[in-house]
């Protein structure tokens, strides 16, 4: 606030004792015009160093996001393909390619299930048809057994018979002529009882041959019956535990890579979600696009009045310099040593951005972080 | 394979094993078995330790026999190796099988 004035003239008239104190006070003015002018400089300076370090910061978010977001969309499309792999790893664990065509595995337990029941029905009706066999076998061997018999029956017979035959001869030639019609029918009897003893050979011959016959296919059919198919029958069993054992594991794969499409389809949902959530970096420039535009027109605002200042008062183009303990007071809040540095050169050596040789943040490998630790 | 008839020849008690070699004493068995005046019969299989194919054969035959003849057959009490037999040939689909 300056003192004294036109006010304080008014009232008190001229004064010789304060014509001293009025220049006095125009230096005193002068001096706190030449400060408001080197602080406004400063303030524009640091508006233009501002303004330079939020174009950074903003290139260096850009640059950022945009390779962070580029990782999460690679990662989304792996993600994808995983989801999609493991999907068909599903389809893998349910079923099996036959010929082409896909087959449930729950189907082929029951195509096999099918087949050896199958198996042992055939085995069942082997078996019964073969004991049926056995008995038929059995019946016919005592039947050929009783004919034997008859024959040996009929054999002892045919001897009686020819050894009647063999006395009426004899008995016939003893009586001579009276004899010789009895001795023509004794002589036919022993003639029969020859042809007869020659069929009941060849009976006997063809019995034997009968007899023999069912023995040699007793001998085949009880080879065949006595394969015992009992470890067959059990073996259906093994199979049945095999089967079940099967399903069960693919039910069980089928569950975890069930669980596993989900975890996969969940995380690809969430680096989709992150791609979405990373392109924030659109708005955070414009923000502060609006920030240097606002920044760019004070600082056009402290130059007019600045320009305007000096037009109107010549003194001050001797204004003194720049208040470097205040501007040292505002570095040493800034925690970033880079930031600092760059603000010094900026602030206090007068160099222009392009002129600073410290690269800016963005040039910071990003892998690890451009965020300085104190 | 030994049997002993009970109850009046309605039922039979079979020990041992039921194998082809049994083929004739079984036979014989059941002719006396169906041959009675008993509707319904009973084999009891408590005390058969084993069956082989052939013996499934012969149970199938006997069963055919005793429709014919108008008798029922039960098969009474299947156990251990029998007993497994019987289910994996599904045998309770073909006889009455009583527990």
């Amino acid at each position: 606030m300056l003192r004294g004035g036109p006010v304080a003239e008014a009232e008190h008239g001229p004064d010789i004792a304060a014509v001293p104190r009025a220049s006095e006070a125009a230096s005193e003015q002068t001096e706190l015009l030449q400060r408001w002018m080197a602080l406004a400089g400063m303030q524009q300076r640091v508006i233009d160093a501002l303004v330079a370090e939020i174009s950074s910061t903003s290139a260096f978010v850009e640059t950022e996001a945009e390779a962070l977001s580029g990782r999460f969309q690679r990662l989304a499309h792996s993600a994808e393909q995983q989801t999609a792999r493991v999907g068909s790893m599903s389809a893998l664990a349910k079923e099996i390619e036959v010929n082409g065509e896909p087959v449930p595995i729950e189907r082929i337990a029951g195509l096999l299930e099918g087949t050896l029941s199958d198996v042992v029905t055939k085995i069942l009706m082997l078996s019964k048809d073969s004991m049926s066999m056995v008995y038929a076998l059995d019946g016919l061997n005592a039947n050929v057994i009783q004919v034997d018999k008859c024959m040996a029956q009929l054999g002892r017979i045919n001897k009686t018979t020819n050894m009647l035959a063999l006395n009426a001869r004899i008995e016939a030639e003893r009586a001579g002529t009276a004899g010789m019609a009895f001795r023509v029918v004794a002589g036919e009897v022993q003639e029969l009882s020859k042809a007869t003893e020659a069929l009941a050979r060849e009976m006997q011959a063809e019995i034997k041959s009968v007899t023999a016959g069912i023995a040699d296919g007793q001998t085949t059919l009880k080879r065949v019956a006595t394969v015992d198919m009992s470890e067959n029958i059990m073996a259906k069993d093994r199979l049945e535990v095999l089967l079940l054992a099967l399903v069960n594991r693919s039910d069980n794969l089928s569950a975890i890579v069930g669980d596993a499409v989900r975890e996969a389809a969940q995380i690809s949902s969430d680096v989709d979600g992150m791609v979405t959530g990373i392109q924030f970096q659109d708005r955070t420039r414009q923000r502060l696009e609006h920030v240097v535009d606002t920044l760019h027109v004070i600082g056009q605002a402290l130059e007019d009045i600045r320009g305007r200042t000096k037009a109107v008062v010549p003194e001050l183009s001797g204004e003194p310099g720049s208040d470097a303990e205040w501007v040292k007071g505002l570095l040493e809040k800034f925690t970033m040593s880079e930031l600092r540095a760059r603000f010094v050169a900026q602030l206090l050596d007068g160099k222009q951005l392009g002129e600073i040789s410290d690269a800016p943040a963005h040039d910071v490998p990003s892998v690890s972080g451009s965020i300085e630790l104190f | 394979m030994q049997f002993q008839f009970v109850s009046n020849d309605a039922c039979v008690q079979m020990t041992g094993d039921l194998t082809f070699t049994d083929h004739a004493v079984f036979k014989a068995m059941t002719d006396r078995l169906f041959g009675g005046g008993n509707v319904s019969v009973t084999m009891d299989l408590a005390k058969l330790e084993f069956i082989d194919s052939a013996g499934l054969g012969m149970l199938l035959l006997a069963k055919d026999t005793a429709e014919k003849a108008g008798r029922k057959l039960v098969l009474r009490s299947p156990g251990g190796q029998v007993k497994r037999m019987f289910g994996l040939t599904k045998f309770d689909t073909l006889f009455a099988v009583e527990e």
